[in-house]
C-alpha cells in the first residue's frame, strides 16, 4: 500500500508545472553560477600564484599569502573579502590581511551587501522555495478537493498516508538536489584550474548531507502547515510568510541584535591604548633611535617589544570581534537558514574560523622571526644557523570540519523531526470532512 | 470604478498577507530608526572629536579631513560601513583614505536594514503576495466573468485593481516611514531639517514608483497565466532574479570581462617601476657626480630632488590610473546591474540622500578643491611644495672627493604662526544636484512602470476571461 501511494505521489509531483519549472530554474542557475564562480576562483588563484612568485619576502619584511579555497566555487562565504596578503617586520605586524598592494582591501562597497549566488544560495533560497511549493498542498488540496475523504475510505491507516507523502516528497526534492549537485560537481571536475582532492570529496558529501537536512526541515514544515490549514491558498501564504521570516528577516535581525548586544570597543579606545604603549616606551625609543648605529640590538629590542604590545591590543580586539560573531551565530540558530550557512561555510573553509587559523599561523611565524632577529645581535653564529621556516598553518582537516559541524546538523535534524511529529499528530486528529 | 477600488481595498485589508506585512513593517521600520540613529550618533561623536583634535594641530606636512557622517543613512546606507571616515591630504593633492575599517567584518554578511532594503527586497515580495491572484484568482473562481458582464470597461477594472493595490501598499509604507521618522525625531531631532525632510520625501516617492512597477508586473503575469500558483511561482522567480541574481552576478562578470590588471599584477609592477623611475636616475646622478659634471653640492641635491620628485610623480600617476580603472569597473558593474529595478531603487535612493558612491565622489571633489588652497598655503609659508614620499631613502654621493648625503625630499613643517591655516568646511550637496544624479535611475524606474503598465493592459484586454 505504502508503495502505491509513494508511486502515485511521485508521479503526480513529476508531472506538475511547479516541479518542472523549479527544476529548470535550478539547473540553469546551478550551471551559470558555478561557471561564474569557477571563473572567479581561477582568477583569484592565478593572482595568488603570481603574487607568491613576484612579491617575495626580503630580509626585513616577510610576505605571506592566503590561498583562495577551492570549495569557494560552491560556497563563496567570506573567501573573497577577508584579504589575501600580509607583510610583517620585526617592528610591525598588521592586525588584518590586506590586498596584494599592501593597502586595506576596500573594493566595491556598493556591492558588499548583496549575497553571493553560489550553490549554497541555490539550495537555501531557490530549492527552499521549490520545497515550499511542493509541500503546501500535500494535504490541504486533497482536503479541499474532497479526495482526502475518498482515500481514507479505503483500508489505509492515516500514518501510512502521511508517511507516503513525506517519503515521496522528499524523494522528489532530494533528487532535484542531487541533479543540481551532480551538475555543479561535473563542472568542477572538468575545469582545468580546479583540482579536487579526496578530502574535498568528503567535504562535498558533508555539504550534500546538510543540504538534504535543510530541505527536509522545510518539507516537514510544509507538511505541518498543509495539515493544519484547510485551504491550499492559506497554506501557501502562511508557508511563504514563514519562509520570508526565517530566511530573510530573522538572520538579518539577529546579526543586528548581536552587533548591539555585544559592542566592540570604539576606535578611540583602541587609539588610546596604542598611544599609551608608545608613551610608555617613548624615552627608550628615542634613545634607541639615536644610538642605532652603535647599538642596533637595543633598537630591535625596543621596537619588537612595542610591536608585541600592539599585537596584544589587536588580538584582544580580534577576540571581541569573534565573541560578537559567536553571539550572532547563537542568536540566529533558531532559524534553519543561518545554521545551514554556518555548516556550509565551515565545510568549504570559507568562514572566519579558517581565517583565524591562518592568522594564528602568521602570529607564530612572526614570533619566530622576532626571536631570530634578536639573535642577530646576541649570537650571530646561531643567527646564521637558524633559518626562518616557511609559512604554514593548521588548516581544518575534512574530518575536523565534519566533527565540528555535527551539532548544527543535529539541530537541523531535530527541527525536521519535531515538525514531522507535529504534522503527524495533527493529521491523526484532523477532521477529514 | 470607485466601488471597485473600495471593494478590493477592503478585501485586501482583511487578508492575512496584509496583516503580516503591517506587523513586519512596524518591527522593521522601528528597528531601522533605532539602529541607524544610534550608529549616526556614534559616528558623529567620533567625527566631532577627530575634527576638534586635528584642528588644534595645523600642519604644512599633512592635514586630516573627515567626512561629516550622513544623518540619512537610515534611508539608504550605501555601503557606509565599508567607506573611509575621512582622508589625509598631503601636499600636491595626494589623498590617503583613513580607514575606519569594517570593524564588524567577522559577522555574517547581511544587507543593512535601511529603507532601500525594506522596500527593495521585502515590499516587492509582499506586493507579489498581495497581487499575484488579482486576475488569475478571479478567473479561477469564475467571478471575473460575472464582473465583466456588467457594463464595465476592462481598462477601468484593471486600473481599479492597480489603484487599490497601490493604496493598500501605501498604508504600511506610510505607517512605517512615519514610525521611523518619529523615532528619529525623538532621539535626534536635529536630523529632521527641511532639506533632509524633502530628501526623505523624494525617497518615499521613489519607493512608490518601485512598488508600482511590481504591481504592474504582477498584474501582467496574472493576466497572462491562468493558474494562480503558477503565477506566483513565475513572480517569485522574477523577484529572485531582480533582487539577488542580477546585482550580485554583475560584479563578477565585469571583473572577468575587464582588461584592467588584477591586483597582483598591479602590485608586481611596483618594484620594477620604482627601480626604473627613481633609483636608476639617482644612480645616474651619482655617476655624473663622480665624473665631476656638477659644480656644487647644491646642484647635486637639486638634481636628486628633481629626479626623485619626477619619478615619484610617474609611479603615483600609475596608481591613480589603476584606481581610476577600478572605479570604472565598479561603474560598469553598476550599469549592468541597472537591469534590475531593485538596483535602480537602491542607487536612486543613495543619490538622493548622498550616501553611496556618488556621495563619496562629491566629498572627494571638495577635497580636491581644498587641496589647491592647501598647496597655496604651503607655498606661501614654506616656499616650496614637496610630495610626501611613500618610500624614503638616503645615500651618499661623492663629488670632487667630498661625500654628500642625499635624502629623499620631505615636506617641511612651518614653524611660525599658523593661525591663518585655511579651514575646510564640507558643503552639503544641494538637493537639485542630488536629484540630477538620481535622474537616470529614476527615469529607469518610470520606464519600467510604463512598459509593464502597457504590457499588463494589452495582455488583459486580450485575455480570455471565460
Amino acid at each position: 500500500m505504502l508503495k502505491t501511494i509513494i508511486k502515485r505521489e511521485i508521479l503526480e509531483y513529476l508531472k506538475s508545472a511547479k516541479f518542472v519549472s523549479g527544476l529548470l530554474i535550478t539547473v540553469i542557475l546551478t550551471t551559470v553560477s558555478t561557471a561564474i564562480n569557477v571563473q572567479d576562483y581561477t582568477m583569484r588563484h592565478q593572482d595568488y600564484l603570481d603574487a607568491k612568485k613576484e612579491l617575495k619576502s626580503n630580509g626585513f619584511e616577510i610576505s605571506m599569502f592566503r590561498e583562495p579555497q577551492v570549495l569557494s566555487t560552491l560556497v563563496r562565504g567570506k573567501d573573497r573579502d577577508l584579504g589575501n596578503f600580509l607583510k610583517f617586520s620585526v617592528m610591525n605586524i598588521p592586525s588584518r590581511l590586506t590586498g596584494y598592494q599592501d593597502v586595506e582591501q576596500r573594493k566595491y562597497p556598493s556591492f558588499s551587501g548583496f549575497p553571493a549566488v553560489d550553490f549554497a544560495f541555490l539550495v537555501r533560497v531557490v530549492l527552499g522555495l521549490m520545497v515550499v511549493f511542493l509541500a503546501y498542498n500535500a494535504v490541504s488540496e486533497e482536503k479541499s478537493n474532497g479526495t482526502l475523504k475518498l482515500v481514507m475510505a479505503n483500508a489505509l491507516p492515516r500514518d501510512k498516508l502521511l508517511l507516503g507523502k513525506l517519503v515521496s516528497g522528499l524523494a522528489v526534492v532530494l533528487s532535484s538536489l542531487l541533479i543540481s549537485a551532480i551538475l555543479a560537481f561535473l563542472i568542477l571536475l572538468f575545469h582545468r584550474a580546479v583540482s579536487l582532492s579526496g578530502a574535498d570529496g568528503l567535504r562535498i558529501a558533508g555539504m550534500m548531507a546538510v543540504s538534504a537536512l535543510y530541505l527536509s526541515v522545510f518539507y516537514a514544515l510544509g507538511l505541518f502547515i498543509s495539515v493544519k490549514a484547510d485551504r491550499p491558498a492559506t497554506a501557501l501564504m502562511i508557508l511563504l510568510q514563514t519562509w520570508i521570516f526565517l530566511v530573510i528577516i530573522y538572520p538579518n535581525l539577529s546579526v543586528t541584535l548581536a552587533e548591539h548586544l555585544c559592542p566592540l570597543p570604539s576606535e578611540e579606545a583602541l587609539q588610546r591604548q596604542y598611544s599609551a604603549v608608545y608613551q610608555k616606551y617613548s624615552d627608550a625609543m628615542k634613545r634607541a633611535n639615536e644610538a642605532f648605529d652603535k647599538n642596533p640590538r637595543q633598537f630591535v629590542e625596543i621596537w619588537s617589544t612595542i610591536a608585541a604590545e600592539n599585537r596584544k591590543i589587536d588580538q584582544e580586539f580580534a577576540r571581541r570581534q569573534t565573541q560578537q560573531m559567536k553571539w550572532a551565530e547563537f542568536l540566529s540558530a533558531l532559524s534553519p537558514a543561518p545554521l545551514y550557512d554556518q555548516v556550509m561555510n565551515r565545510l568549504a573553509r570559507t568562514d572566519v574560523r579558517e581565517y583565524e587559523r591562518f592568522m594564528e599561523g602568521v602570529n607564530r611565524l612572526w614570533q619566530k622571526h622576532v626571536e631570530r632577529s634578536r639573535l642577530r645581535y646576541t649570537d650571530p653564529e646561531a643567527y646564521k644557523k637558524t633559518v626562518l621556516p616557511d609559512f604554514s598553518y593548521r588548516s581544518d582537516s575534512a574530518v575536523d570540519s565534519l566533527a565540528a559541524t555535527w551539532p548544527q546538523g543535529l539541530v537541523l535534524l531535530l527541527f525536521s523531526l519535531i515538525l514531522f511529529v507535529l504534522a503527524y499528530t495533527g493529521f491523526l486528529r484532523k477532521d477529514l470532512r | 470604478m470607485k466601488t471597485i477600488i473600495r471593494r478590493e481595498f477592503l478585501e485586501h485589508i482583511q487578508s492575512l498577507q496584509f496583516l503580516a506585512l503591517l506587523a513586519l513593517t512596524v518591527i522593521l521600520f522601528a528597528a531601522n530608526g533605532l539602529i541607524f540613529v544610534r550608529s549616526y550618533q556614534q559616528q558623529n561623536d567620533f567625527y566631532q572629536k577627530q575634527v576638534a583634535m586635528k584642528e588644534n594641530s595645523p600642519s604644512t606636512r599633512v592635514t586630516y579631513l573627515f567626512r561629516r557622517p550622513n544623518p540619512l543613512i537610515f534611508v539608504a546606507e550605501g555601503g557606509n560601513k565599508d567607506r573611509p571616515s575621512g582622508y589625509s591630504l598631503h601636499p600636491k593633492g595626494a589623498l590617503v583614505a583613513e580607514p575606519m575599517n569594517p570593524r564588524t567584518f567577522k559577522l555574517p554578511d547581511v544587507l543593512p536594514l535601511d529603507w532601500s532594503f525594506i522596500i527593495g527586497i521585502l515590499f516587492s515580495l509582499y506586493v507579489i503576495l498581495l497581487s499575484y491572484n488579482a486576475i488569475s484568482g478571479e478567473k479561477e473562481q469564475g467571478t471575473l466573468r460575472l464582473v465583466l458582464s456588467n457594463p464595465l470597461a476592462r481598462v477601468k477594472l484593471l486600473a481599479a485593481k492597480y489603484f487599490s493595490l497601490l493604496f493598500i501598499v501605501l498604508v504600511p509604507l506610510a505607517v512605517g516611514a512615519l514610525l521611523s521618522l518619529i523615532i528619529v525625531a525623538a532621539l535626534a531631532p536635529q536630523i529632521l531639517t527641511l532639506a533632509n525632510v524633502s530628501r526623505i520625501f523624494i525617497a518615499i516617492l521613489l519607493a512608490l514608483a518601485y512598488v508600482s512597477l511590481f504591481i504592474f508586473l504582477s498584474l501582467l503575469v496574472s493576466a497572462l497565466i491562468p493558474r494562480s500558483s503558477l503565477v506566483l511561482l513565475t513572480l517569485l522567480a522574477a523577484w529572485i532574479l531582480f533582487a539577488v541574481i542580477i546585482p550580485s552576478s554583475s560584479i563578477v562578470l565585469v571583473e572577468k570581462l575587464s582588461a584592467a590588471p588584477t591586483e597582483a599584477q598591479a602590485a608586481k609592477m611596483f618594484e620594477p617601476m620604482v627601480q626604473k623611475e627613481v633609483w636608476a636616475k639617482i644612480k645616474d646622478i651619482a655617476t655624473k657626480a663622480e665624473r665631476g659634471e656638477y659644480k656644487s653640492e647644491e646642484e647635486v641635491k637639486e638634481a636628486a630632488d628633481r629626479a626623485f620628485e619626477e619619478g615619484q610623480a610617474k609611479v603615483v600617476a600609475f596608481y591613480e590610473n589603476y584606481d581610476k580603472a577600478e572605479k570604472e569597473r565598479t561603474r560598469a558593474a553598476k550599469n549592468l546591474s541597472r537591469l534590475s529595478p531593485a538596483a535602480l531603487l537602491q542607487y536612486a535612493s543613495e543619490d538622493i540622500v548622498q550616501t553611496g558612491d556618488e556621495g563619496e565622489e562629491q566629498f572627494l571633489r571638495q577635497l580636491r578643491e581644498y587641496s589647491r588652497v592647501y598647496d597655496q598655503y604651503i607655498l606661501k609659508k614654506v616656499g616650496k611644495l614637496v610630495r610626501t614620499s611613500n618610500w624614503s631613502f638616503g645615500t651618499e654621493i661623492s663629488l670632487h672627493g667630498k661625500t654628500i648625503e642625499i635624502h629623499s625630499p620631505e615636506p617641511q613643517e612651518y614653524q611660525g604662526d599658523k593661525s591663518d591655516f585655511p579651514k575646510f568646511s564640507e558643503r552639503r550637496t544641494p538637493l537639485a544636484v542630488s536629484v540630477k544624479s538620481a535622474l537616470f535611475d529614476l527615469s529607469g524606474l518610470i520606464v519600467w512602470n510604463i512598459i509593464l503598465a502597457g504590457l499588463a493592459f494589452s495582455a488583459f484586454l486580450r485575455a480570455d476571461v471565460r
